[in-house]
């Protein structure tokens, strides 16, 4: 479905994307592409869409370069990232025109908004300006004109930001759903968990590189070869003396009524830990990660592309 | 898999869809623009009817020319045509719209023609507002043709300005207000590169007016009406074209930024 062949893409003297090599296999599921932001999420995006052609490379959507080719854009559907939708229309009419320019008309289009509309859940209040709509109804009709046409691709940037836990958690459901349903969805995130709770694949990009491909446990197990900090507050001799039995120390540090250690593959000692808390044998008054972030997974994937 | 839009199709869905826009602010202030000159000069010429006073119909010439010509219609046209396509860049929104099938290339037009049918409807009506207060009635079409000519040329023009630069509206206001008023001194070729020639062919030359001041204007030249109507449309044409072409070449991404294609 998605081939990109060494596609680079430049703005000016800015490199927004490094040489990338991929390929999405036809059929439905979830992919996301995760990075921090700047990483070159949203110049992938715009080039699968069609919106920017490579600086250099080659990208193939359907078989096709989807740059300005009307054969690809009638199979893909975008939801670009923001809160950005024309000023002064009504959701319907606006809903109505850009599915014409889908290729829609008549009953046809009549039947494609109203199941788009129903299933965001706008049906009734599709009426209103896009000014009278809440954050959450605005995203819903921007994901409504992606959905118009049934897309075999949906893509969409960072769909989440901004939308409180309920309206995210709906939003998740109905990616599930239409990716069960057949439809190949790519979704972009800065954040593992959001991701992690949609898919088991991933991209990660990092600086305009991709920098690792695979499922969630594939990554993890990338981040497993590198040591992992964790701070124990507790009483720091009892605990120092408790982690340097531990096979996967890498290195301990005592600060103020707290150990420091680095441990790899802390999946393997974390229920250890867990073991002698809950016998007693193990005071401990917190436990807290220290670089678990995303940011940390980048630098160690660096550190080994590098 | 569903055929993409025609490029009629395109235009028509663009141009209805938009149309609720040109009833909001922008589009009152573009009526505002007609009617107040005109509604402002029938409200003078009637109290000074009315006080018995002597109001001459050259003077709807006068305000025709002087004011709507020159004036008002390069506003309008510097008014509507950011409220084009233009407004969709700078919204970032534009590429909800290029991500569907619909040939690009249309797209400017089709948000073009609300604003032109809008302004042209205005500009009809101050024509025969002005009527009101005497005048040539044997005139009468050419005015309404050379203003609605004109309104399209000026519009194509400034959506493509706008397409074409950063700051289209400010080259646009130069052209108007600076090379525009030239043409009384301009050598006679170049008097055909301002609206104001061909708007002065088809609407009666603004010759008898011509102020001791201004004993200096070149001669002026006059195109036939059929050929200076017929440049209005094509050069508005052309600009449209070449408005629909800078999109569909273009890349313009999310940011609403060209990248390196």
């Amino acid at each position: 479905m998605i081939n990109l062949d060494r596609a680079s893409l430049r703005y000016g003297p800015i490199l927004g994307l490094s040489p990338t090599t991929f390929e999405l296999p036809d059929g439905g599921g979830i992919t996301g592409l995760l990075g921090p932001n700047g990483a070159g999420k949203s110049s992938l995006l715009q080039l699968l869409s069609g919106l920017l052609p490579p600086s250099g490379g080659e990208v193939r959507v359907f078989g096709e370069a989807p740059f300005r080719n009307p054969a690809v854009l009638s199979r893909l559907g975008l939801v670009p990232e923001g809160d950005r939708l024309p000023t002064g229309l009504r959701g319907d009419r606006w809903l109505r025109m850009m599915g014409e320019l889908s290729g829609l008309s008549g009953e046809r289009l009549q039947a494609a908004m109203a199941r788009a509309m129903d299933t965001v859940g706008m049906v009734e209040r599709s009426r209103q300006t896009f000014a009278r709509m809440s954050k959450g109804m605005r995203q819903r009709m921007r994901l409504a004109q992606a959905l118009l046409h049934e897309p075999e691709l949906l893509i969409l940037d960072e769909p989440f930001n901004g939308l409180d836990p309920e309206a995210r958690l709906t939003l998740m459901a109905l990616l599930r759903s239409l990716a069960e349903q057949g439809t190949r969805i790519l979704v972009s995130s800065h954040i593992l968990s959001e991701i992690a709770q949609l898919t088991d694949r991933i991209l990660l990009l990092f600086r305009g590189r991709l920098l690792a491909e695979g499922t969630v446990t594939e990554i993890r197990q990338l981040l497993d070869r590198h040591p992992v900090e964790l701070r124990l507050t507790g009483e720091a001799q009892v605990l120092a003396r408790w982690a340097v039995e531990q096979p996967e120390l890498a290195a301990m540090r005592i600060e103020d009524g707290a150990v420091v250690i680095s441990v790899r593959s802390p999946r393997d000692i974390l229920p250890r830990l867990q073991q002698a808390v809950a016998e007693g044998s193990l005071p401990i008054r917190a436990l807290d990660p220290l670089d678990l972030n995303l940011d940390a997974v980048f630098q160690y994937l660096t550190k080994d592309h590098a | 898999m569903i055929a993409a839009p025609s490029p009629l199709a395109t235009i028509r869905a663009t141009a209805l869809g938009y149309v609720p826009r040109i009833l909001q602010g922008r589009g009152w202030v573009l009526a505002g623009l007609v009617v107040f000159p005109v509604g402002l000069s029938l409200i003078i010429f009637t109290l000074i009817r009315l006080k018995g006073g002597d109001a001459s119909p050259a003077e709807a010439v006068k305000v025709f020319h002087e004011v709507l010509v020159k004036m008002m219609l390069p506003i309008m046209a510097l008014v509507a045509a950011p409220a084009g396509i233009r407004e969709d860049l700078e919204q970032r929104t534009l590429p909800l719209l290029l991500v569907r099938p619909a040939p690009a290339w249309a797209l400017p037009l089709g948000k073009g023609l609300p604003w032109f049918a809008w302004g042209a409807l205005w500009l009809v009506i101050g024509v025969l507002g002005l009527q009101l207060l005497g005048g040539d009635p044997g005139q009468l079409p050419g005015r309404i043709v050379a203003m609605v000519g004109a309104w399209w040329g000026e519009l194509a023009l400034m959506t493509l300005v706008g397409l074409l630069f950063k700051r289209g509206t400010l080259w646009g206001a130069l052209y108007f207000f600076l090379w525009e008023p030239l043409v009384r001194i301009l050598p006679p070729f170049l008097q055909r590169l301002t609206f104001t020639h061909y708007i002065e062919s088809l609407a009666g030359s603004r010759a008898a007016e011509v102020q001791v001041s201004q004993l200096l204007a070149q001669e002026q030249v006059s195109t036939h009406p059929a050929l200076a109507i017929l440049a209005l449309l094509a050069f508005g044409t052309l600009c449209w074209a070449l408005a629909g072409w800078k999109l569909q070449s273009t890349p313009i991404g999310l940011a609403g930024s060209e990248a390196e294609g």
